[in-house]
């Protein structure tokens, strides 16, 4: 069946395929991950934090972000995010933002809405009287979402944080739509020049799955360990 | 910020002759529709099948539906879009492969195909979460009154599995109708498509894409309204 | 006592067990010199004030007052629902209130400018299920709130922390986590880590009803001990043993009101309502 095909092109182009389209695809997801986070916990605490104006700033951003395709979601970023920065700078024209950053402005603030989600369950699991409790040691609310809350948050929503920056992984692929060279942007440009396309992409789908299968494997294995005693 | 607004943009003729910009995003809106809900004809019956057959007994059929979750949901979509467009028909014996890359309107018909696929594996997981959700007794009740394997599901498991999941289903449903976007990428001219050609035929990118912006959002509230309603009909008096 | 602004009573003052305790209050038998209910000497440490509270439409407390003295044991009893918990909790502002004013230590806790946190930082509670951290370890939960919110040196709090973790004989256990200790060692835990902190009072929100049985006296025995050694404390409590034992005074309440409020001799001796009769004859009936 694959005997008219040629997978030495892939062995030919793995410095490629790895050195720049790999290094792409990770660096992308561990820093949109890591920033989504962040904005995601931001985001579950004003929703949470019963402030009328910014608890719904926070729905409705949430809930925009949730309804909308990623793929519309990254042309949005990718026209928006020159005349913000020509805003936010004063500038009189739209001004040039490296096709990196663009990727991860947007997969930042798409992800953050379902990171939020995430941290808004992590942190409504918390038993009311561990709040209580650190009010009552006079902590701040800022003390106690820091010492007591998002510390035991974190830990329980682990697994399913890790989960999603799964997903995220697999989605920075959709960057093909504006012609990045990603892992998948990389392997798709060899296929293009050497009209190896078929060789190209099941290669680029056994690695997806190679690193997508071993890291939930890990997941699970964390998800037994890190429960905590109660 | 130097953007010429154009609101009145989409009462214009598109380049394509066929009538306005607005006439292309309603054509792009009803593939997204008819893509979103064939495809869920797959997810749904597909993925029920893979679902159950992770709660059967039998170790063999467990491994089969393990191993589809797991090849589904390791993949990227977009991967996985374009192993059906270009790699399948390549792999096929050469008469079936040359009929697929002949077939009228290949790319809605491989993204549903895609699609329903993908998706299938979501809604497995939720089946058979489902399922295992019930007391174990009500299986056991089912046997006990006789019912084959097939009718124990069939009347008791998942009846009141498809009541549990309702919500999480809904999600995956709107998860199904955002990814037909990604079929953008085999030439299927859905919402997200039709929003990038009027931007790039037009230049009004903002009006483009606050119009397909808010089809989207529209669907959405639909799709909740009508699965809160579905689940109010369904809801069995007494429980919950 | 170092580096607290406030000025605590001797009497607060956590010292170590056989040092000499304040013989006005504790297991005083004389009923003579027991100060009449209501009517303590000098500012009350907590002064409760016409206070109601809704939940909505539901009226959870209604018109409540009382007081309680410095060094005076309190301990507020009824059946379940009757708003105790949620009285107690107001005091430290864990509960908000809609009507009435409740002072703290000469502080309105109802008051826009009051700082709630230092509030609480001197006011010790003690929760029905604990509340210990799960994620810090004994010593951890021990010092957190003192580092954080007291601002001590980390050598000092921990000092303090193990101190005291001797005191409620639970040292061997400093750097274990809550999940691995019993219920009845969580509590004691707990009160550990609330006295940690040099509070002038100290509020218990039925420290042993989440409790087996066998635990419930070694948690009553450190209370006890704080009594005797003149700790101002208000319990809620269904330990009718422990009023007996220690409490100065007992306040029934019962549908969101203090439907009694007596000195433990009267309380115990010929409850006045109907409706404290019968709770007591129904506790007490075991």
């Amino acid at each position: 069946m694959f005997s008219n095909f040629d997978f030495g092109v892939v062995f030919g182009s793995l410095p490629y395929l790895f050195g720049t389209g790999m290094v792409f695809t990770v660096t992308l997801t561990a820093l949109a991950a890591g920033m989504g986070v962040v904005l995601g916990t931001l985001l579950a605490m004003a929703r949470l934090s019963g402030v009328p104006g910014l608890k719904h700033v926070a729905k409705v951003y949430v809930e925009l972000m949730r309804s909308l395709p990623l793929v519309l979601v990254i042309f949005w970023f990718y026209f928006l995010v020159p005349y913000i920065g020509a805003y936010l700078t004063g500038a009189s024209r739209p001004i040039q933002v490296g096709a990196f950053s663009s990727a991860l402005i947007t997969f930042t603030l798409f992800e953050a809405a379902y990171f939020s989600e995430i941290m808004r369950a992590g942190i409504q699991s918390i038993p009311k009287g561990q709040t209580g409790a650190a009010y009552a040691l006079g902590m701040t609310y800022a003390q106690t979402m820091i010492t007591v809350v998002l510390p035991q948050a974190f830990r329980n929503m682990l697994p399913l944080l890790l989960t999603q920056t799964i997903v995220l992984f697999q989605d920075t692929s959709l960057v093909y739509v504006l012609s990045l060279t990603d892992f998948l942007g990389a392997a798709s440009k060899v296929a293009q020049r050497d009209g190896r396309l078929v060789e190209m992409y099941l290669f680029a789908a056994v690695v997806y799955f190679a690193v997508c299968f071993s890291a939930s494997f890990l997941v699970r294995r964390l998800q037994r360990r890190v429960a905590i005693i109660r | 910020m130097n953007y010429n607004w154009n609101w009145g943009i989409f009462f214009e003729p598109s380049p394509e002759g066929t009538g306005t910009y607005a006439d292309m995003l309603l054509s792009g809106l009803v593939w997204t529709i008819a893509t979103a809900l064939s495809s869920w004809v797959i997810a749904f019956f597909l993925g029920s099948l893979v679902g159950v057959m992770r709660t059967l007994p039998s170790k063999a059929a467990n491994a089969v539906g393990t191993a589809y979750v797991e090849l589904f949901r390791n993949i990227p979509l977009l991967v996985q879009m374009f192993l059906w467009y270009f790699v399948l028909p390549e792999v096929l014996p050469q008469s079936w492969g040359n009929a697929l890359k002949q077939l009228p309107n290949a790319p809605f018909y491989t993204g549903v195909v895609c699609l329903g696929f993908f998706t299938a594996s979501r809604v497995a997981e939720q089946v058979r979460a489902g399922i295992q959700s019930l007391p174990r007794g009500q299986g056991l009740a089912g046997t006990a009154m006789g019912f084959t394997v097939y009718q124990t599901y069939r009347y008791v498991l998942l009846p009141n599995a498809y009541r549990v999941i309702l919500p999480p289903m809904t999600s995956e449903f709107l998860n199904n109708l955002k990814n037909t976007s990604v079929a953008l990428t085999i030439g299927l001219l859905e919402l997200t498509a039709r929003a990038r050609s009027m931007q790039e035929f037009s230049f009004q990118v903002f009006e483009a894409f606050t119009a397909a912006t808010i089809l989207y959002v529209l669907i959405n509230l639909f799709v909740i309204v009508l699965a809160s309603l579905l689940e109010r009909s369904v809801a069995v008096p007494g429980q919950r | 006592m170092t580096s607290t602004p406030m000025p605590a009573p001797t009497a607060t003052t956590p010292v170590a067990p056989g040092s000499v305790a304040p013989s006005d209050s504790g297991l005083q038998s004389g009923p003579l010199t027991s100060p009449p209910p209501r009517i303590a000497t000098g500012t009350p440490m907590i002064a409760i004030d016409n206070v109601s509270k809704w939940y909505g439409d539901f009226q959870v407390l209604t018109n409540c007052t009382t007081q309680v003295a410095k060094g005076e044991v309190v301990v507020v009893c009824g059946p379940s629902g009757s708003g105790k918990s949620t009285l107690i909790k107001c005091v430290n502002a864990l509960e908000p209130i809609q009507k009435g004013q409740i002072t703290v230590n000469d502080t309105k806790v109802v008051d826009k400018a009051t700082d709630l946190p230092k509030l609480r930082s001197r006011v010790g509670m003690v929760f029905q299920h604990f509340e210990l951290f799960p994620h810090l370890s004994i010593t951890e939960n021990l010092t957190v709130a003192q580092r954080k919110v007291l601002k001590r040196p980390a050598e000092e709090a921990k000092k303090k922390g193990m101190d005291l973790l001797a005191r409620v004989g639970l040292s061997a256990h400093a750097d274990k986590y809550p999940g691995q200790l019993s219920g009845g060692q969580q509590q004691r835990v707990a009160i550990a880590r609330a006295l940690a902190m040099n509070p002038v009072v100290m509020l218990f929100d039925e420290p042993t009803s989440a409790l087996d049985p066998e635990m419930v006296g070694e948690v009553l025995d450190v209370m006890v001990e704080l009594a005797k050694e003149g700790m101002t404390m208000m319990v809620v409590t269904h330990e009718m043993g422990f009023a007996r034992k220690v409490a100065d005074r007992v306040i029934f309440m019962d549908r969101g009101e203090i439907v009694e409020d007596a000195r433990k001799e009267d309380f115990f001796g010929q409850p006045r309502s109907e409706r404290a009769q019968q709770f007591l004859s129904k506790i007490l009936q075991h």
